[in-house]
């Protein structure tokens, strides 16, 4: 009997190895294909970082900002990335605190998305300032009435909660790696010993570990859903036609599960090609975040119709130029690919089961998200375009926007930074998590601790 | 045909005569070139010249006559016009050629007349006397809110001047807001009487500050008096409004609401990000224990 039980414990105790030494695979394969495209987003990063000095030296006219559109392709971006980062809440929060099992492999994506969004949203909006060097103006003269002071309150904040979902859930896979990575440099043994905490995975760590994790799961909720409902606010405070909207809160909230839940799709089906992660992220996992994915656009879908059907019956006189410049007019030929092909399509698409399997799925996510970041400069730019004031004697240019080299530029490589961040953090740590997986895999914890 | 013919030749006739117009001179006449100024060189007809000669003349002949205005033109002060009758001068102005209109359409006679004063006086300001101080009064009525300027000879025997032209003005914030006329000129007895209009915003009490002025006159030095009077509607202060906690204060005048709100909110959640750190380094004591 004992020596049966024995016998399945170095069972159970190799199957572990092997699901360790799995899971953990990526952080020991750095091959040249890696390297280059590391290589690559430095690249990217560093040719943003030129235009940004460039436009440190000679100014916001490097832009094509003018005197009417004032917020053109950083602020789109800026909404971008905070809608992106929306999703960490949705699925490490709401769908993990709804008991939804199937999302454990995914909830380390989704947060790693979710920091790296938001630090290159923090540095996006620092680039979209003509006087970077008075920042620190608004912490020591801003005014508690004003949203942007709320936006600057709540963005860093939810950063705070983001980093720590995705730190405390690290802790035991930590302790893990600290045992496991005999073979790493230094600086990276000393880190994992560091961050994890002298983790034992005692009962007592076990229960204060759940504790926080709970806490924050349940607080990261109203955060998340006030750091998009700001964001909407900066807009809809203000007297302008096509922001001047009640339902801007939910309007951007929903637009913003659908965009994280297609990035996810997007950065899950990435991770399992290249890391052969088949058997932890499978087709059932594409089919459901394809499903959610369908759910969330649906809702979007509805909040879009009140926001374009209300003012386009009515056609106000001051809203009207606006409105018929997006449905008829300069923006039309955008908007409604916006809507047709990065929305009301991919929902169709997506009804149908075939569609749902990983690489059709991933397609047509890639669509969804470059569909939601022209959605965003449709909300940011033809709005100010179309001001409440008449405007006189401006140059014809003022009148559009066309985003120069340097703006598309310094876009990408915000987009270059946040794919660098994931893929370094692939390289450091864990992407789908160690310990949640062998819980709930049925590894009892003294072998987890004691490997 | 014939219609064609008399259309082509009408044509032929215009382009001519346009030609001949570009080239043509000035044909002064003997008998209008001895045509007398019948305006004496008075301070009156000065004023009148100038604001005409400010008017009309300035644009191309330039601020000091000199012909560099917005375009190069005749100087008006060099020998060789001054040289010209008045008569002459009285012609060309009336006539007008090439880029110089007729302003013999445009203007009266005397007015004509007294802008050809103010040239002569431009280049020889000897042909006025020179201007005297003078004793300027504001004295106020009182049904009517009325001004009324009296200006009297600088001396000791204090005699009202008539024909002085004198400015009423209300200070305003950033200068001075004229009433009345561009020129009110004093009677007989030295006074001018100007009405106020409704309806002037004065400072928080209703004072306004009337200021009286004879300025650029030939004949008097410049002078100004003021007084103040509590005739203006009290400018009403939002001073309050902006004193009180509202969404449109400064920031240490934020809404209560607001504060506790916002404060609330910030201290509800950041209680449990310390909360959670503070479990962190509950995690590690835990594991140290363990080891021991």
């Amino acid at each position: 009997m004992t020596d049966l039980y024995r016998k399945e414990i170095e069972i159970k105790k190799e199957q572990f190895q092997d699901l360790v030494s799995d899971l953990n695979s990526p952080l020991n394969r750095t091959g040249s294909s890696f390297k280059i495209w590391i290589g690559f987003l430095l690249l990217l990063i560093a040719m943003a970082g030129f235009m940004y000095v460039r436009q440190l030296q000679q100014g916001l006219g490097t832009t094509d900002m003018r005197d009417i559109a004032s917020w053109g392709l950083y602020i789109s971006d800026f909404v971008f990335l905070i809608a992106v980062s929306l999703v960490g809440s949705l699925i490490t929060a709401i769908l993990k605190l709804s008991n939804v099992k199937w999302v454990t492999p995914l909830t380390r994506i989704s947060e790693i998305i979710a920091v790296a969004a938001l630090i290159a949203a923090l540095l996006i909006i620092v680039v979209d300032m003509g006087r970077p060097d008075r920042l620190w103006h608004i912490f020591v003269h801003g005014r508690l009435q004003s949203p942007i002071v709320w936006d600057i309150l709540v963005v860093n904040t939810y950063l705070v909660i983001s980093i720590l979902l995705l730190y405390i859930p690290l802790i035991p896979d930590l302790a893990l790696l600290r045992k496991t990575m005999g073979h790493k440099p230094k600086w990276q043994q000393k880190m994992y010993k560091i961050l994890s905490l002298g983790w034992q995975g005692t009962e007592e760590q076990l229960r204060i570990m759940n504790l926080s994790l709970t806490a924050l799961m349940v607080i990261i909720i109203p955060v998340a859903l006030s750091i998009h409902t700001v964001t909407s606010w900066l807009f809809a405070s203000t007297l302008r036609p096509g922001w001047d909207s009640t339902i801007f809160g939910p309007y951007f909230v929903s637009g913003a599960f659908m965009v994280g839940a297609a990035t996810v799709i997007v950065t899950m089906y990435v991770i399992m090609t290249n890391y052969n992660f088949k058997a932890y992220i499978t087709d059932k996992h594409f089919d459901l975040m394809g499903k959610l994915l369908v759910l969330t656009s649906l809702v979007y879908l509805y909040f879009n119709l009140n926001e374009f059907m209300v003012p386009a019956y009515k056609m106000k006189s001051g809203e009207s130029a606006h409105i018929l410049g997006l449905l008829v007019g300069e923006y039309s030929v955008l908007f409604w690919s916006v809507q047709i092909l990065g929305m009301i399509l991919p929902i169709l698409l997506m009804i149908i089961k075939p569609f749902r399997k990983p690489k059709p799925l991933m397609i047509i996510s890639v669509v969804v998200i470059i569909g939601a970041f022209l959605k965003r400069f449709l909300i940011v730019t033809p709005t100010l375009l179309h001001p409440f004031l008449p405007v006189q004697n401006y140059p014809e240019s003022y009148h559009h926007y066309n985003p120069t080299f340097s703006e598309i530029m310094i876009t990408v490589g915000s987009f270059a930074g946040i794919m660098l961040i994931i893929s370094l953090f692939i390289k450091l740590f864990p992407i789908i998590p160690v310990y949640e997986t062998a819980h709930e895999k049925g590894f009892p914890n003294e072998i987890i601790n004691n490997s | 045909m014939a219609k064609l013919n008399t259309i082509v030749a009408i044509l032929i006739f215009a382009f001519s005569l346009g030609a001949y117009s570009q080239t043509t001179t000035w044909e002064v006449s003997a008998d209008q070139a001895a045509k007398k100024n019948p305006l004496e060189i008075l301070p009156k007809n000065l004023a009148l010249g100038r604001n005409i000669f400010k008017r009309s003349c300035v644009s191309c002949h330039g601020e000091k006559a000199d012909g560099k205005g917005l375009i190069q033109s005749t100087s008006l002060i060099d020998e060789k016009f001054q040289k010209q009758t008045d008569g002459v001068v009285f012609y060309k102005i009336s006539t007008g050629r090439d880029k110089m209109p007729p302003f013999g359409a445009m203007l009266k006679e005397d007015e004509i007349w007294s802008v050809i004063n103010y040239l002569r006086v431009l280049v020889d300001p000897s042909a006025i006397p020179p201007p005297k101080n003078v004793k300027l009064e504001l004295t106020t009525g009182e049904e009517i809110k009325s001004i009324t300027a009296t200006v009297l000879s600088a001396d000791s025997a204090k005699l009202p001047l008539s024909e002085v032209d004198v400015h009423f003005y209300v200070k305003r914030e950033f200068g001075l807001m004229r009433i009345g006329e561009m020129s009110n000129y004093t009677g007989a007895d030295g006074k001018v009487k100007v009405v106020l209009p409704e309806k002037i915003v004065g400072d928080s009490e209703g004072n306004i500050t009337l200021v009286v002025k004879i300025e650029n006159n030939f004949l008097y030095n410049d002078n100004e008096t003021m007084a103040v009077k509590k005739w203006g509607t009290p400018l009403l202060s939002h001073e309050d409004e902006f004193n009180r906690r509202a969404l449109w204060g400064a920031r240490d005048k934020s809404p209560v609401w607001l504060l506790l709100l916002a404060n609330g909110i910030i201290a509800i959640v950041w209680a449990v990000i310390v909360y959670v750190i503070y479990n962190l380094f509950r995690i590690k004591k835990a594991g140290r224990i363990f080891i021991k």
